[in-house]
């Protein structure tokens, strides 16, 4: 099982985390299109490689974590707390 | 008009009944070494604040550790138990007064902070003896040794799947842990222990406190 | 006069094959233990295992094989040995060659029908085309309807033990471990390894897959013996080891996670322990070969190291008269073991000057043995020693790429691409002296050691290479690849020749290494034969995925002990003293009836009534920003709400769907109570979380789940103000404490109560929130004070009915993942001009669209016909246009009501639908207006 290493509490096994999804940009709710929403909602990248995504570590801090992993291999490069930046 | 006086109780089923301070509590002593016991009547007091700020210095202990000191109402334990989060045990009955001396010591630092009592919202279990730390290891995937988990340490992580404060607190030079976790999962986490410790011949005691 | 020893007992006496003490050998001769097999009486010393016990007795057929039910007999005589399955009580496939005699066990042979002698399935190696390659993906293709008779056909053929239905109260058990240092194997690397490690500093985990440390040591010669006993006594004083035998590592995960199956503790049946290791060390020695020929399972036919076990750990003669094919020093070294042990060798066939066997022959057990000089030699024992596979599972599963070595005839170990955290030590390395395996895995030891973290300068490595060894796959003749599968060379060939023509077709096609023993013995010799046939090279041919787990686990050890978190509220002991009914709710068990909910719900509806309903999730909100939270989650607004006010809310996702409901009460100037659903307490509070942390870290607001930091009881129905008046200091008067008010008070002598008017039910009521410790106080008071007004506690059914009679839908009852806003009959809540709230496009756009179904009353025209949730409501030209989405018998109104989700255009008050039940028959519903039970709302604002 994978390690995640967490700003605030340590290296924790992944199934004390929730992953929350690939982050992105909140479209402004008074001017989207329904094309832009959607893409939002439900159109992720997915890549093979380095992604920049959000884990919420619900057993733990319960902190939500900006984390930037390599899909390829779990490399985690990097992972801050998403509200004050702080990393380990 | 007794049988209206408020009785208050743990959340763990009791076997010895006794009433003591209005609380009902457990008489049964342990004879061997290794013992659970439910702590759930000490004041538990929740403070929120900046992680990093005067309120951490007036607390005097940050993330991961734990102190022991006087907030004005007794022997207090102070635990840095989140980012920017505390919990601070003190003697049954003082929750009110802990709160209010908290909070006002708290008010002076000009910080937005939240001071909760929050005594009867949770389960305090503590588990205690030589091989405390191999009954953990039956439930919970931290690593519980000295090197990594000292007397003083302080973390939440999951235990037998219910998130919980673990609290390293030792008795005397044995290993103690206080387990903190919401009120109406402490039935549920004492069952997961005492089945996780029962090769090791863990047992049921009495309400300890904080001394 | 026969060479073969006999298999009965009884009329013939027995034929011991126990020798006299050896030097190593693991049996305790000073008591015997009984046991039985296929019924008669045997005895065992202790240490035997159950095939060493037998094979001391002379017993030579231990099982039919899996698919031909050819006799079998010992092969490797330890873990592997697949000719060694037996039933042992109600446990299936008991490794024969592994497990130790127990007092009492009955052990039975497995594959047999009606017994081990006379196996009447033995026919098909007599119809062998009946199972040609491929034979099941090739005959039962068509008709399908014919697929459950083949089934039952096949599963006679390939029983493989029988289990329980029944298991008991077996403890199956979990345990994390954090070894600095974890070594797979327990030979003379392994241990050297564990050693050096420990030295340095490491806490080090030790895994041995035997009942003994030592490997091959602990059937070598006096010097291997001396060497055992030094380093045994070495791993024994050093504290920092902790060993584990009768335990193998079952893989390598990420981050170095390591499982343990744990097998041989009192009162456990099985351990798994999940350890999370510094570095790894893989030490597990080699896996001697088989070699493929005609007639190669037949009993008596054993590898080289089959007989060194045999001989000298457990005292055992193999045979009466032997020849030996070897090509490697091992080899000879069990020639000089059988001739010790009083065993006649007839021939040694030396493979390095390419002599060697081509046949045996014999039914029921080996006769004769035909060399490729054409010699044939009567033996009741062949024993070959030609090659050794390296297990490098664990490597495979750390991202090694073992290289084929042809000059060594096996694979070996890749340093290149094995992660920083995973080293290995001894044979699978390469070979050498006992000295010089264990000069290297102490270096090992003490670098595992440093890059776990305990300091130190780089450590060198001494190199350690594979020895030259001649590539002995098959003779040729054709003869068994697979002995767990029966797999032969010819299936491999034939394989080929239809088309599959690589090494991972192969395997699924004919099966091979998919059995017990999982390659481990068999998959060098089938990528041998697949590689001869396709005219490749082993190295171009490649091995199958070694994947994990390495050895069998249990389901039991997976599982471990059950960790499913259930929830009390403090009142539970007093709801199970006075017979309510339990209901699962989530992680909750709640009342659901305490005997008879329309008994109930009637008291609600004309007196009063007390409900539980602690798992309602509550939120203690505070801070100066929480009405712009509330703007944000919520579809209504927030901004206005006075103090000592309660509002009702609904929170949508992003979708628009509805996601949660409740109410939010403001107890002071910055200060908020927020309730939930009592199932999505826990989603609603990472929800806010989310927001206030990703979205607006600048808001000042502090979020805390205080779901059950109160107790929750609604006390409900005309007369509850009398009730709570006799207990409460708070002015309970209309006009005090009006409905949609909150207010703070103590409750039966219980100070910090919160108290809500809010009427769920329909009547007038008050939901108060108690500090949980007083809850089954607070409880008891109002069942004693309320006594004389006839108050009646009810459970969740009662309160279901309650607000269906009322009208208030339920989210994830009546809603769905799908039901956006406006299906849910909010329109009215929904405040489209507010600049953002989550889920606002999506709701702007539902309305634009205005083509969403709708959120109805229905009620039967029969109104004793209850149709059950989630019967189809059907279109004119009997489409889908709706659901029943919730449905109830109403003891208010005497008949059934429900509500419904149906088409727009058939929402409209009064029209009539077909709704079809689950049993077929089609009833007529009539639309109404949701609400049942006083669509004025009186009742409640009383």
């Amino acid at each position: 099982m994978m390690l995640l290493p967490c700003p605030w509490c340590g290296p924790r096994n992944a199934t004390e985390f929730r992953y929350v999804g690939e982050a992105g940009p909140r479209p402004d709710p008074a001017s989207t299109t329904p094309e832009e929403w959607r893409r939002y909602l439900f159109m992720h990248a997915n890549p093979c490689g380095p992604v920049k995504e959000t884990w919420y570590h619900r057993a733990g801090c319960r902190r939500y974590l900006a984390v930037e992993r390599d899909t390829a291999t779990n490399e985690v490069r990097s992972a801050v707390d998403s509200a004050t930046g702080v990393a380990r | 008009m007794s049988d209206t006086t408020p009785l208050a109780r743990g959340p763990v089923a009791v076997a010895t009944p006794v009433v003591r301070d209005g609380w009902e509590l457990d008489a049964r002593v342990a004879t061997g070494p290794l013992t659970l016991s439910d702590e759930s009547p000490l004041a538990k007091v929740h403070v929120r604040a900046p992680f990093d700020g005067a309120s951490r210095a007036a607390l005097g202990v940050g993330l991961g550790r734990t102190a022991r000191g006087d907030l004005g109402t007794g022997d207090v334990l102070v635990v840095g138990s989140g980012p920017g989060e505390w919990l601070v045990l003190g003697a049954p009955g003082t929750a009110s007064a802990l709160r209010a001396s908290i909070e006002q010591r708290l008010a002076r630092t000009g910080e937005f902070t939240t001071v909760l009592d929050l005594t009867h919202g949770r389960a305090l279990l503590r588990l205690t003896g030589p091989t405390a730390a191999r009954v953990l290891a039956g439930v919970c995937a931290i690593d519980f040794s000295d090197a990594v988990t000292p007397d003083g340490a302080a973390l939440r992580t999951s235990l037998a799947a219910v998130v919980t404060d673990v609290v390293r607190d030792d008795r005397s030079g044995v290993p103690s842990y206080l387990l903190h976790v919401e009120r109406s999962s402490g039935q549920y986490l004492a069952d997961a222990l005492l089945d996780a410790g029962r090769g090791s011949g863990l047992e049921m005691t009495g309400f300890r406190g904080l001394g | 006069m026969s060479l073969l020893p006999t298999t009965r007992r009884g009329a013939d006496a027995p034929v011991s094959m126990r020798l006299g003490p050896q030097p190593g050998e693991v049996i305790d001769r000073r008591r015997t233990i009984p046991f039985t097999w296929n019924g008669e009486d045997h005895r065992a010393f202790p240490g035997d295992t159950i095939a060493s016990a037998l094979a001391a007795a002379g017993v030579r057929v231990f099982s039919r094989s899996y698919k031909y039910h050819r006799p079998r007999g010992l092969l490797t005589a330890d873990y592997l040995d697949p000719g060694a399955f037996f039933q042992v009580g109600d446990e299936p496939n008991v490794r024969g060659a592994h497990r130790l005699v127990e007092p009492g066990m009955e052990v039975s042979s497995q594959n047999t029908w009606p017994s081990l002698k006379y196996d009447v399935k033995a026919v098909n190696q007599l119809a062998g085309r009946f199972l040609a390659t491929g034979f099941y993906y090739k005959t039962f293709i068509k008709p399908e309807p014919l697929w459950p008779l083949y089934e039952k056909v096949l599963r006679r053929f390939v029983h493989a033990g029988a289990i329980t239905p029944d298991p008991g109260e077996a403890f199956y058990d979990h345990r994390h471990a954090h070894p600095d240092v974890l070594v797979a194997g327990g030979g003379p690397a392994g241990m050297a390894a564990a050693l050096a490690a420990a030295r340095a500093g490491a806490s080090v985990m030790l895994v041995e897959e035997n009942h003994q440390l030592g490997g091959h040591l602990r059937w070598g010669d006096a010097a291997d013996l001396a060497a055992l006993g030094e380093l045994r006594a070495q791993v024994a004083a050093e504290t920092g080891i902790e060993v584990l035998t009768d335990s193998v590592v079952t893989g390598r995960y990420d981050d170095n996670w390591v499982g343990i199956a744990q097998r041989n503790l009192p009162g456990v049946a099985e351990r798994l322990i999940k350890a999370r290791a510094g570095t790894l060390v893989v030490a597990p020695g080699l896996i001697e070969r088989p070699y493929v020929f005609a007639g190669n399972d037949l009993p008596g036919v054993m590898l080289s190291t089959a007989v060194r076990r045999l001989v000298n750990l457990y005292a055992v003669r193999p045979g009466q008269r032997a020849v030996v094919m070897s090509a490697n020093p091992e080899g000879d070294l069990a020639v000089a073991d059988l001739e010790r042990a009083g065993v006649e060798v007839a021939a040694v066939l030396d493979a390095r000057e390419r002599r060697g066997v081509v046949r045996a022959h014999g039914r029921g057990g080996l006769r004769a043995v035909e060399t490729n000089e054409g010699r044939r030699i009567e033996a009741d024992l062949l024993v070959t020693a030609t090659g050794w596979t390296a297990p490098t599972s664990l490597l495979n599963q750390s991202g090694d790429r073992p290289v084929y070595e042809p000059t060594a005839a096996r694979f070996r170990p890749d340093p290149a691409r094995m992660p920083d955290n995973v080293l290995a030590a001894g044979e699978i390395v390469g070979d050498a002296t006992v000295e010089a395996i264990v000069e290297h895995a102490d270096a090992v030891g003490r670098e595992a050691a440093r890059r776990a973290g305990r300091g130190g300068p780089a450590v060198t490595i001494p190199s350690l290479a594979p020895r030259p060894h001649p590539e002995l796959f098959t003779a040729g003749t054709g003869g068994f690849v697979d002995l767990c599968e029966d797999v032969s060379a010819k299936d491999i060939t034939t394989a080929v020749a239809e088309g599959y023509d690589s090494v991972e077709l192969v395997k699924r096609y004919t099966t091979v290494t998919m059995g017990p023993t999982q390659g481990k013995l068999e998959t060098v010799n089938a990528v041998a034969l697949v590689a001869a046939a396709t005219g490749k090279s082993i190295a171009e041919t490649g091995t199958t995925t070694w994947r994990p787990v390495y050895a069998p686990v249990t389901l039991g050890a997976l599982a471990g002990r059950p960790h499913e978190p259930v929830r009390h509220s403090p009142m539970q002991p007093w709801h199970d003293r006075h017979g309510a009914t339990p209901l699962v709710a989530g992680q909750w068990i709640r009342p659901e009836h305490y005997g008879d909910p329309a008994a109930e719900v009637r008291a609600v509806r004309t007196g009063v009534g007390i409900i539980d309903v602690t798992p309602i999730g509550k939120l203690d909100l505070r801070g100066p920003d929480v009405p712009k939270l509330l703007n944000l989650l919520y579809v209504n607004k927030w901004s206005k709400l006075g103090l000592g006010r309660v509002r009702y809310g609904v929170m949508c996702a992003e979708d628009g769907v509805v996601m949660d409901d409740g109410v939010t009460g403001r107890l002071g100037e910055d200060h908020y109570l927020m309730s939930t659903t009592s199932s999505g307490a826990a989603t609603v509070w990472e929800w806010v979380e989310n927001w206030l942390q990703t979205a607006h870290p600048d808001w000042q607001v502090h979020v805390t789940p205080v779901t059950t930091a109160y107790a929750s009881i609604n006390i409900a129905g005309p007369r509850s103000r009398e009730l709570l008046g006799r207990l409460t200091d708070v002015d309970l008067s209309a006009d005090a404490f009006g409905y949609m008010n909150v207010r703070q008070g103590s409750v039966a002598g219980v100070d910090d109560c919160v108290l809500w008017r809010i009427g769920f039910t329909g009547e007038l009521s008050y939901e108060i929130h108690v500090p949980a410790s007083y809850g089954l106080h607070v409880w008891e008071q109002l069942m004693a004070r309320g006594a004389d007004l006839g108050v009646t506690p009810f459970g969740v059914e009662a309160q279901r009915i309650l607000r269906l009679e009322k009208g208030h839908f339920i989210v994830a009852q009546d809603t769905d993942g799908l039901t956006q806003g406006y299906t849910a009959g909010i329109d009215g809540l929904i405040k489209l001009d507010k600049d953002d709230f989550v889920g606002l496009p999506e709701l702007r756009w539902q309305r634009e669209r205005d083509e969403h179904a709708h959120l109805v009353g229905v009620r039967p025209l029969d109104g004793s016909i209850v149709p059950p949730e989630a019967s189809q409501i059907l279109d004119s030209s009997g489409g889908i246009a709706g659901r029943i989405t919730s449905s109830r018998m109403s003891p208010t109104l005497g008949r059934s009501i429900g509500l419904a989700q149906i088409d727009r255009e058939l929402a409209a008050v009064g029209t009539r639908v077909t709704v079809r039940l689950p049993d077929g028959r089609d009833i007529t519903v009539e639309i109404t207006d949701a609400v049942h039970v006083d669509p004025e709302g009186e009742r409640q604002r009383v």
